[in-house]
């Protein structure tokens, strides 16, 4: 992989939209596994958040935001 | 700010990581019924919020925060308990004194010489008013708590107290409403408004002194607690300012200046200083401090600033768990006590029983007036045989026993470890890091082809780059000799077996036999005492000496062995090293050859143990927490020492701060003198219930005529809860030494 492509590589939190790097999520525990894929967040808000009601911010309606 | 005056509330919360959590808490809140407005800070980590005290109160605000997946630390609540607990002991006090006044004052009346020139029918009428109040307001604790034990037929000492005094009181009543009905009946206008009063003053006395007593053996934990530093200097973004020290945060940068408490646990990463640990190690030189030092929470800085990085803060800070576990052993019952509750169990009953049965018996068989006798004996006999003495006898004094263990930086788990060091008959003590320090240290610099100062330093130079036991060793000896290290160029260690390096343009070689015999250079040394470890050193292939190091026993070691012989307890050495070194140490501690255990792999010394223990022993085990955590658990009891308290907590049965051997006698000899105070509370609480209870009944009464009354069954039975109190105090008295 070359630098450009870590740069590219990350992931949104779906709760408020942010960018995360997902190995960082990871070691911080800051993952969940929601029907069959992997979904990372900012912080532990945005993870009880999702865990509460994965489905709407799945939403069409639903905004990111903090 | 706030136009209403809603109460308002700021609780430390704990879990927050980033602005969605303060957004969330603050949704909870805000939706929880009650709450007018909530606010949740991120850097201050606290939620301030404003609520309808009618609606929601604390527990349910915080409650709501931990519905949403977070948590509210404890903080500040003891001070608000400490106060509840002082108000419950003044009023206490006042009803006790009113009581009692009012009992004394009516018992005066009664008895006023050549009598008082009013009918008794109307003295009666004057007492109705002040004996019931102190009937059913002073003494309402005793009905209400008896009561409450009725319908699941839990007969306490509270059931006898209720008895015995509605019994004196009802009887009073009725004499007083019916006095005709009493006089046809042939008897006296006598009441006993005076006993019941005075009972319920005596008994409310006796609780004062009790919850005097355990105020001031939880003396040892409140004076623990005050150790604490309230506030911490933190060092934000270059700014240092002074916090309370609540809001102190893992990883925080925190200055502590001289004359300073360090707030919390944590490492050093900048300057130096002297720190005084004594509070916590009981070791009373302060302890030098450098880069990468863990600093302990509540100790002081004696000398120089320095700046320390927090690593752990609020309940799990040595401190708070020390703090912890004293308040869990305070409270905890020693198996001996399940002997008290068995015997509370079936005596309350028993007691009335006999209260019953001497009503009957003076009914049928006593002289006249029948009734009043029979109700006097059998007032007296549940009055004096209230169990309280026996309720005490076990809590007060492992409470105060193991306050004072803490006091001496000793430990005590619970009281069952209380109760079980006092019945060790042996005690095994590991060698490493208990009987010596488990540090090495260099004990011999025999050099060979070069001189000794040479020799040190170019051998301190090439192991400066190691971070091997043996390389500490050497440089800290050559440091402490004043000699001046060169850098060594190139570096090499070689795992297990020493290092290579360049020193001013020389090759040193420095490692066991072996590793310079396969390099080619001739190893031949005069041999060196065997108890020694010792290290070759070669220059450009030459041998040019060879250096010793041991670990070396602690100083205070031999006085420790022999205080424990000096109690009648064997003493065992258990190594994993050679016999040789195993022994010389064992000679050194004045421990015989033949109570040595050399050679003993980590995972045997827990069979080592079991076999002393198929013997017939009960064993004692001292070491460190983690290597010997098996053998610790193995043991009849544990004992832990020279390893960090948080660890060895989880480990060991009595936990000792600080590296003092000595502490282990002396946690012998507290654990004997408690369970010796103990022994002698529940002879002294059984002994005069097993005396009194008869007299009480009247048992004496057709030889001597002698007959108590109830309240001075009442005043006998404070005495006696008053004695086993005193008796545990005297334990304050202990010294170890």
């Amino acid at each position: 992989m070359t630098d450009l492509d870590q740069l590219m590589d990350h992931e949104t939190d779906p709760v408020c939209g942010m960018a995360i790097n997902p190995d960082a999520a990871r070691a911080e525990g800051l993952t969940a596994e929601y029907q069959g894929r992997s979904h990372f967040f900012c912080g532990r808000g945005c993870l009880l958040e999702f865990a509460d009601d994965p489905e709407r911010v799945f939403k069409p309606d639903h905004v990111p935001h903090m | 700010m706030s136009t209403t005056n809603q109460p308002e509330l700021s609780l430390p919360v704990t879990g927050m990581t980033c602005a969605s959590c303060v957004n969330r808490i603050e949704r909870f809140l805000n939706k929880a019924d009650g709450v007018t407005t909530a606010t949740v800070n991120l850097a201050t980590e606290r939620a301030t919020v404003q609520f309808d005290p009618t609606k929601i109160d604390r527990t349910g605000i915080v409650q709501t925060i931990q519905a949403a997946g977070y948590d509210v630390r404890a903080d500040a609540g003891t001070s608000e308990a400490a106060t509840e607990h002082d108000d419950e002991q003044r009023s206490l006090l006042v009803q006790a004194l009113a009581a009692a006044g009012i009992g004394l004052a009516m018992m005066v009346v009664m008895l006023w010489p050549g009598g008082v020139p009013w009918s008794m029918e109307r003295v009666n009428v004057w007492f109705l008013v002040p004996a019931t109040i102190v009937q059913f307001i002073f003494g309402r604790r005793f009905l209400v708590a008896a009561a409450r034990g009725l319908p699941h037929l839990d007969l306490n000492m509270n059931t006898l107290v209720a008895m015995g005094t509605l019994a004196a009181y009802g009887y009073s009543l009725f004499v007083t409403l019916f006095p005709e009905a009493v006089r046809s009946a042939g008897l006296g206008m006598e009441t006993y408004f005076d006993s019941a009063a005075l009972i319920v003053g005596l008994i409310l006395f006796g609780r004062w002194l009790e919850a005097r007593a355990k105020g001031q053996a939880a003396g040892a934990v409140k004076a623990l607690l005050e150790l604490q530093p309230r506030t911490a200097r933190m060092i934000r973004n270059g700014v240092e300012m002074d916090l309370p020290v609540d809001q102190v945060r893992v990883d925080d940068l925190l200055r502590v200046r001289p004359g300073d408490k360090v707030p919390v646990d944590g490492i050093l990463t900048d300057g130096a200083s002297a720190l005084d640990e004594s509070m916590l190690t009981g070791e009373s030189l302060p302890v030098e401090k450098s880069m990468g030092d863990r600093v302990i929470g509540a100790t002081l800085n004696t000398s120089g600033s320095f700046v320390m990085r927090a690593e752990k803060v609020g309940a799990e800070t040595a401190l708070s768990q020390i703090v912890a576990m004293v308040e869990q052993a305070q409270g905890s019952k020693a198996p001996i006590q399940r002997v008290a509750d068995r015997v509370t169990g079936w005596f309350v009953p028993a007691v009335v029983g006999v209260a019953l049965l001497t009503f009957a018996l003076w009914m049928l068989l006593g002289p006249e007036p029948r009734l009043p006798l029979a109700l006097s004996s059998a007032i007296t006999v549940l009055i004096i045989a209230c169990p309280c003495a026996m309720g005490l006898a076990t809590p007060t004094a492992i409470m105060v026993g193991t306050g004072k263990g803490a006091e001496h930086g000793i430990l005590v788990r619970n009281g069952a470890a209380l109760e079980q060091a006092q019945r060790v008959t042996t005690v095994v003590l590991d060698k490493t890091g208990t009987l010596t320090r488990g540090v090495l240290s260099v004990i011999n610099v025999i050099p060979e082809s070069i001189d000794e100062r040479e020799l040190l330093s170019l051998a301190a130079a090439a192991e400066r780059g190691s971070e091997h036991p043996i390389a500490e060793a050497i440089v800290r000896h050559a440091e402490a000799a004043g000699l001046a290290l060169p850098d060594a160029s190139t570096f090499e260690a070689i795992a297990g077996r020493g290092v290579r390096a360049t020193v001013d343009g020389r090759k040193v070689l420095i490692g066991t036999e072996k590793l310079l015999d396969e390099s080619g250079v001739d190893v031949d040394a005069p041999p060196t005492d065997p108890a020694h470890s010792p290290i070759f050193v070669a220059l450009d292939g030459r041998l040019a000496g060879v250096i010793t190091v041991a670990d070396t026993i602690r100083p205070e070691a031999a006085e420790a062995v022999r205080r424990l012989r000096d109690r009648g307890l064997d003493v065992w050495l258990i190594s994993g090293d050679r016999a040789a070194t195993a022994h010389e140490i064992g000679a050194r501690a004045g421990i015989g050859a033949d109570r040595i255990l050399a050679e003993v792999l980590p995972g045997q010394k827990s069979a080592k143990i079991a076999e002393l223990q198929a013997n017939g022993a009960v064993v004692a085990m001292v070491g460190d927490g983690i290597n010997d955590a098996p053998a610790l658990a193995q043991a009849d009891l544990g004992i832990a020492i020279g390893t960090g308290a948080d660890v060895a907590l989880e480990a060991s049965d009595i936990t000792i701060l600080g590296e003092d051997l000595r502490s282990v006698p002396n946690s012998i000899g507290l654990s004997r003198a408690t369970m010796r105070t103990i022994r002698q509370n529940l002879g002294w609480a059984f002994g005069y219930n097993v005396v009194l209870i008869p007299v009480a009944a009247g048992a004496l009464f057709p030889i001597f005529a002698l007959l108590l009354n109830p309240a001075l069954a009442a005043a006998a039975m404070a005495l006696s809860s008053v004695s086993v109190v005193s008796n545990s105090l005297r334990l304050r008295a202990f010294n170890p030494a």
